[in-house]
């Protein structure tokens, strides 16, 4: 590389009056909605210790509210906080949540399957220009270099359907589909070719089950693969409990994840959990025409059928 | 009265997971028929296809399964109206995402297989036998089972390299 293209791929995506002014909305919205007593607490990020980090964080109070931030740190994906894994966040009355365009998609998801109710939240949109990668570098600006992968192939930049939008777009450019371009080489492969692939990275998974905790949907009280009598899915770091895991993990997320990628970017061990979702996600589109956006559905496409569905596969 | 029996180097062990209602009884007719099929397949019923989780098949494989059979009412005649239905959407998924793991999908067949299809049940049962006895053991998963522990590959190219690169 020489060293006008590493000077190409460091220069910021956005200015940073684009971040103060997203971070102003919020906090002026934040405040308004507290001190009129319309909400209870808005969860929304504050900054972290280390510069270009970001914690999620839960303000109840108009000062706490002057110290929520919207930065390129600001990874999270706070519909978390508001499935029943977190319940006690959602119980004191209505709250506001500070969404990006892929939280959005998990709130609207989680909406279509009962979990919330939009007359109990306040959303505070947010114009999101993308946010750093699990292993970038903080100190630097958001560039094509720090970007996270999902958002080099981000639709959802303006929030649609919200209370307030924060901030507005800029002008961004149109950066490569990395993750794209990995599944259609993964494709491409066989099917002894891809084993090799998926046993290589489910190999490597400690099993500290962060997918499954960072992850909106999976918000059951207990998981079915962490029952025994009977185990359906082995619960120690084994390569073979790993690949089962794995795979029930990309079925139960079929055609109700709406790819935020937070499984990804929490994986300690950096497997590529974020393929399985897309591919999932391709595929149900492709059968069912099923994709997940900003608007509830109220039935997922395996919560429902037709009676013309495709059986070419049944004898 | 039985068929001469021949001897084969690998006998597949196929799975068979079926519908109380509609393949369980047709596999019961074709056993009361005098029917003839391979004594390699296992028959686990349940109560309808929709009780069959994809966790079954991932675990029927694991512990050893060399072929499976999925199988239940035609459309339409579903015992509880609609678990075909629903259990068809999900398994058309499931093969797609097994796909895309690696796993080779002539070993999982499903059919639908009413009560009276006595002849039917014989014909699937001994086109998978017959098909996975030529395509051999699964051997995948059998490996991943017999990994003990954490299987971290240490003879990477990487790793190579720096063994050398030790004076």
């Amino acid at each position: 590389m020489t060293n006008t293209a590493q000077k190409l791929d460091t220069i910021p995506l956005v200015d940073s009056g684009y971040w103060s002014s997203v971070t102003e909305a919020i906090r002026t919205e934040a405040e308004r909605l507290l001190s009129s007593g319309e909400v209870t607490a808005v969860i929304g990020y504050r900054a972290g210790r280390r510069s270009g980090t970001a914690l999620p964080a839960i303000a109840t109070s108009p000062e706490q509210a002057r110290e929520l931030v919207f930065s390129p740190g600001c990874v999270n994906n706070l519909a978390l906080y508001l499935t029943k894994a977190k319940k006690d966040v959602a119980k004191k009355g209505k709250v506001a949540i500070v969404a990006k365009g892929c939280d959005l998609k998990a709130l609207a998801g989680l909406m279509g399957e009962s979990q919330l109710k939009r007359e109990e939240l306040v959303i505070i949109g947010v114009a999101c220009a993308g946010v750093y990668g699990a292993s970038a570098d903080r100190s630097l600006p958001l560039s094509e270099e720090t970007i996270a992968r999902k958002c080099r192939e981000c639709t959802v930049h303006a929030p649609e359907g919200v209370d307030l939008t924060a901030g507005s777009v800029p002008a961004l450019p149109q950066l490569s589909p990395e993750e794209a371009e990995e599944l259609a080489r993964l494709e491409a492969m066989t099917p002894r070719e891809r084993w090799a692939f998926w046993t290589e990275h489910f190999s490597r998974c400690v099993r500290c089950m962060a997918c499954r905790q960072v992850c909106p949907f999976c918000y059951c009280e207990q998981c079915y693969c962490d029952r025994n009598r009977p185990q359906g899915v082995e619960t120690s770091p084994r390569p073979a409990g790993n690949t089962a895991w794995h795979i029930v993990r990309g079925m139960h997320l079929a055609g109700r994840c709406a790819g935020c990628a937070e499984c990804e970017r929490a994986c300690p061990m950096d497997i590529p959990l974020n393929l399985l979702n897309r591919k999932m996600a391709q595929e149900l589109k492709e059968l069912y025409g099923h994709e997940a956006g900003i608007a509830p559905k109220e039935k997922g496409p395996l919560a429902e059928y037709r009676e013309d569905d495709d059986q070419s596969f049944i004898k | 009265m039985h068929a001469e029996k021949v001897k084969h180097d690998f006998e597949p062990k196929i799975v068979a997971f079926v519908c109380t209602w509609c393949t369980y009884a047709g596999a019961d007719l074709a056993g009361t028929s005098r029917m003839q099929y391979p004594s390699n397949v296992r028959v686990v019923k349940f109560p309808c296809t929709g009780r069959i989780d994809p966790v079954f098949i991932l675990r029927a494989f694991q512990k050893g399964a060399d072929g499976i059979l999925v199988s239940g009412c035609h459309p339409g005649d579903c015992h509880y109206m609609a678990g075909n239905f629903h259990a068809r959407r999900r398994f058309a998924a499931f093969r797609k995402l097994l796909e895309f793991v690696g796993v080779d999908l002539a070993r999982l067949q499903f059919s639908w297989v009413s009560a009276a299809e006595g002849g039917k049940w014989v014909e699937v049962v001994t086109e998978l036998t017959e098909r996975i006895r030529a395509m051999g053991p699964l051997e995948e998963f059998k490996e991943l089972e017999l990994e003990e522990c954490w299987s971290g590959k240490i003879d990477t190219p990487e790793l190579q390299e720096a063994y050398k690169a030790i004076p």
